[in-house]
């Protein structure tokens, strides 16, 4: 590529990033083990809003092809197998998570060593994210032949009703039966059942309240941490929500990052302005994050990352651990109306203090994409700041071109200084 | 009936779908996806009127809505917003996809004051536990909506039970139509079917269905008097219509019949359809009478499915039911652009086919178009292999050489430009 060179800052990185790459690692590695002679315990394919809760309670091992996705398109490797599906007919303007893992199992190749993913023995995916899960999700189990559970979620549009939730409730019973059947284990009963899902949900409720309160470190100026060091570390409540490692985890993160505000270290050299992100990370470019960053120019917030903080179980439900999962499940970022997705980012521009807010509009994902031109709009007229939207794609580096960004970006920055 | 009655209800319904926004009948409620149940809205006294969307650049939609939401989305949406639909008293979006959902977020920012603009939440399952009680939750949602518009009232379970039964008449001729265009696509093509169609979802019911009765009985009738076996010795409908290939076209919603025209104009008989539109509007499932309000859900849920509910089994195997009953040589794919749901069902889709022995053909389609110069030429060279095919396979004293050139009153209507929105 002959795009200019840009200049960006050095990464101030975290020391528990260390630990991350091993966390990464070894939860691949178990999914490869599991699928050995001697693993014997069931591999579940879920979408990244799957209530992953009753599966672990199950004793079956969830793996996620989104974040394969993105660990693929990190790596600036995605293209070779959205093209392998573009070939076998799946149109060029699909979601390039999907594309990109029907390439690898289409190819039987894929970034784990040479590996794509292990084969799933059952597959689950929640319309709470997109449509598009549903359909690849069909495509997955035609390709393998193994049973699938889609749980539907109805659009939150304005909140919840009773009858949406007894709906989202039932299957989520059904689930149990089918994830135990499809593992072929025997159904568990009731009490057993929800006493284990009880411990599991605790430990994810513990999660998201670290994860809430790393978040909260970063109202912080300088923040202690930006948007780089979000986007990786969401890897373990993403994968591992509701184990004890994801917990121990992020108690080292929040100690590090505590450690940081106390002594006024940020994460960008000579924080100037401070920036909310929305949408999913461009994987393949980081390199824009730190050229922001080179400009004195922090991620305090991103809608991304945010949106785990969600999962937070209501303990007044703690007598019925399905119920409080058939409302959470529901009322997830991509599954609330617009209406309400607006005062989550109002509230979180108020909270972190950002001048200014970014959109990374996603080609690839029309679910997080549309509507980002009537938040823009809202937060440049009811709140008075700046927006940028970038035309980019999450995985797909096709659909991006970094140079005429960075002069967008440039734009952007001088407004910030103008308002400063 | 004669042959002028006929003649002037298409003609009516043919310009009711060509100009929606001047054809319907106050007051009106405005429905966008066919898993909304017109039903409700009429037993509310109300008239249902299927909003499209208008070909061509959209305008003020471009500010809301990215240009990767399919371009149904976003025309609709600009319809919308620039007061195309001002005069309804309400807008019924249902929850398909993620792009219509979008333009129903919009719409709701900026829609006029006291206007309803409901959401009809839908499963996108059409199975499994729960499914049935909840999809009924939502129909009554509605009717309690509408039931608050201007102009309307609170359904009454004779309502229901009237405008059900009004609306499955429209659907029976529009099924008697098709069966009309599968035996004699020369008497009624596809795209003039289509455009009929469309046209029942616009005007007063009532109308439709006495309308779409004429033509059904008119042509019926002409095509018992020019074609003896309804069908032929191995079972298969009879092949007339000059020797064109007969084919299924699959797709979404429509927005003119201009592609279906180009598949003709280039050599082939539209002669069954997995449209939006068209064929996954004729069947319904049952449902009992116990609520009226389950008994909607269940002819929604137990409908041909479209490519957003799953589980998708029934789909694929309707579609390969069809193209066998059928009889066609081969299947064409108009596939909107950027649109997941059909794009996503489209590999498997072609490959049951193929099993099925019907090779098949994707066209892309955006703005109610497509990119006419090299669509056409790859329409016309996948139609000629099918034609060839279909003289090796089928031989000279094929039934379909028997009614060569003869061309029916219908398709003097299906030329360009007839039905243009
Ligand atoms: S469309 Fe968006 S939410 Fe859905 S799988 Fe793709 S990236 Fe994820
Ligand atoms: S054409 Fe496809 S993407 Fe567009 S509204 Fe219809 S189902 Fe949704």
């Amino acid at each position: 590529m002959s795009e200019p060179v840009r200049e960006i800052a050095q990464d101030r990185r975290l020391t528990v990033d260390r630990e991350l790459k091993g966390l990464i690692l070894k939860h691949y590695m178990s999914a490869f083990r599991a699928k050995s002679p001697l693993g014997r315990k069931p591999v579940a394919w879920v979408t990244s809003g799957a209530p992953v809760e009753i599966l672990l309670a199950l004793g079956i091992l969830p793996v996620y092809p989104e974040n394969y996705g993105a660990l693929v398109a990190s790596r600036k490797a995605a293209l070779p197998y959205c093209e392998a599906a573009e070939q076998a007919g799946y149109s060029l303007d699909l979601c390039a998570y999907a594309r990109t893992n029907i390439g690898t199992f289409l190819l039987g190749q894929g970034e784990l060593g040479g590996r794509p993913l292990p084969p799933p023995d059952l597959l689950v995916a929640a319309k709470n994210i997109c449509d598009v899960v549903v359909k690849w999700w069909e495509v997955a189990a035609r390709h393998f032949g193994c049973p699938l559970f889609i749980l539907d979620t109805p659009y939150a549009a304005d909140g919840l009703n009773p009858d949406q939730v007894a709906y989202v409730k039932g299957q989520l019973e059904d689930l149990v039966v089918f994830a135990s059947k499809a593992a072929r284990r025997r159904v568990p009963s009731k009490e057993a059942f929800e006493s284990k899902l009880s411990e599991v949900l605790e430990l994810t409720r513990q999660t998201v309240s670290l994860w809430n309160g790393i978040q909260a470190l970063r109202q912080a100026s300088p923040t202690p941490a930006s948007a780089l060091d979000m986007f990786t570390n969401m890897f373990p409540i993403v994968t591992l929500r509701g184990t004890k490692t994801c917990v121990d985890y992020y108690r080292k993160v929040t100690e590090e990052l505590s450690e940081r505000v106390k002594q006024g270290y940020g994460a960008v050299p000579l924080e100037k302005y401070r920036l909310i992100w929305d949408n999913i990370a461009i994987w393949y470019d980081f390199d824009l994050v730190r050229y922001l960053h080179a400009r004195g120019a922090a991620f305090v917030g991103e809608t991304y990352t945010d949106a785990w903080g969600i999962y937070d179980f209501d303990p007044s439900d703690a007598h019925d651990p399905l119920q409080a999962m058939a409302r959470q499940y529901s009322l997830i970022l991509l599954n609330i109306g617009l209406g309400i997705r607006k005062e989550r980012l109002f509230r979180m521009v108020r909270s972190q203090r950002a001048d200014g807010v970014v959109f990374h509009s996603c080609r690839s994902c029309k679910t997080y994409s549309l509507g980002q031109y009537e938040l823009a709009r809202a937060v440049r007229d009811e709140l008075g700041l700046p927006t940028l939207v970038i035309e980019a794609d999450m995985a797909d580096s096709r659909a991006y071109s970094a140079g005429p960004t960075a002069t967008r970006v440039d734009a952007f920055l001088e407004i910030l200084a103008g308002k400063a | 009936m004669t042959n002028s009655t006929a003649s002037g209800a298409m003609d009516r319904l043919l310009a009711a779908g060509a100009d929606p926004a001047a054809h319907a009948p106050g007051p009106a409620v405005g429905y966008v996806c066919s898993y909304v149940p017109e039903e409700i809205i009429l037993a509310a006294g109300l008239h249902p009127v299927r909003l499209g969307a208008r070909p061509g650049p959209t305008g003020p939609a471009d500010s809301r809505l990215q240009s990767f939401s399919c371009s149904f989305a976003r025309a609709l949406l600009d319809g919308l917003l620039s007061g195309r639909w001002n005069g309804l008293e309400g807008f019924v979006f249902a929850y398909t996809c993620d792009s219509l959902r979008a333009a129903f977020e919009s719409w709701r920012i900026s829609a006029p004051p006291g206007r309803l603009v409901h959401f009809l939440n839908l499963p996108a399952r059409i199975e499994g536990p729960g499914v049935l009680d909840y999809a009924a939750s939502e129909m009554r949602r509605l009717s309690e909506a509408l039931g608050g518009v201007d102009g309307a009232h609170p359904p009454t379970p004779d309502d229901l039970a009237w405008a059900i039964g009004l609306i499955g008449a429209v659907r029976q001729n529009l099924e008697g139509l098709a069966r009309v265009r599968r035996a004699r696509p020369d008497l009624l093509p596809g795209s003039t079917y289509m455009a009929m169609a469309r046209g029942a979802a616009v005007l007063d019911r009532r109308e439709a269905a006495t309308l779409t009765a004429a033509v059904a009985d008119e042509l019926t009738a002409a095509m018992g008097a020019t074609v003896s076996p309804s069908r032929t010795p191995s079972g298969a409908p009879p092949r007339p219509g000059g020797g064109r290939p007969r084919v299924l076209v699959l797709g979404g919603y429509l927005e003119t019949e201009e592609p279906l025209r180009l598949i003709e104009e280039s050599g082939a008989d539209i002669v069954s359809d997995d449209l939006c539109l068209g064929g996954r509007r004729l069947e319904f499932g049952a449902g009992d009478d116990s609520d009226p309000y389950r008994r909607l859900a269940a002819m929604y849920l137990g409908r041909t499915p479209c490519p957003t509910k799953h589980p998708p089994d029934r789909r694929f195997e309707e579609i390969r039911s069809r193209a066998t009953t059928d009889g066609v040589d081969g299947a064409i794919f108009l596939l909107q652009k950027f649109c997941d749901p059909h794009a996503f069902d489209y590999p498997a889709l072609r490959d049951t086919l193929a099993e099925a022995g019907v090779p098949s053909l994707v066209i892309e389609v955006e703005l109610g178009a497509v990119s006419t110069g090299q669509a056409r030429t790859r329409l016309e060279a996948f139609i000629e292999t099918l034609r060839q095919t279909a003289r090796t396979s089928r031989g000279p004293g094929h039934p379909r050489g028997a009614a060569a050139g003869a061309r029916g009153p219908a398709a003097s209507r299906a030329g360009r430009g007839g039905g243009r929105m």
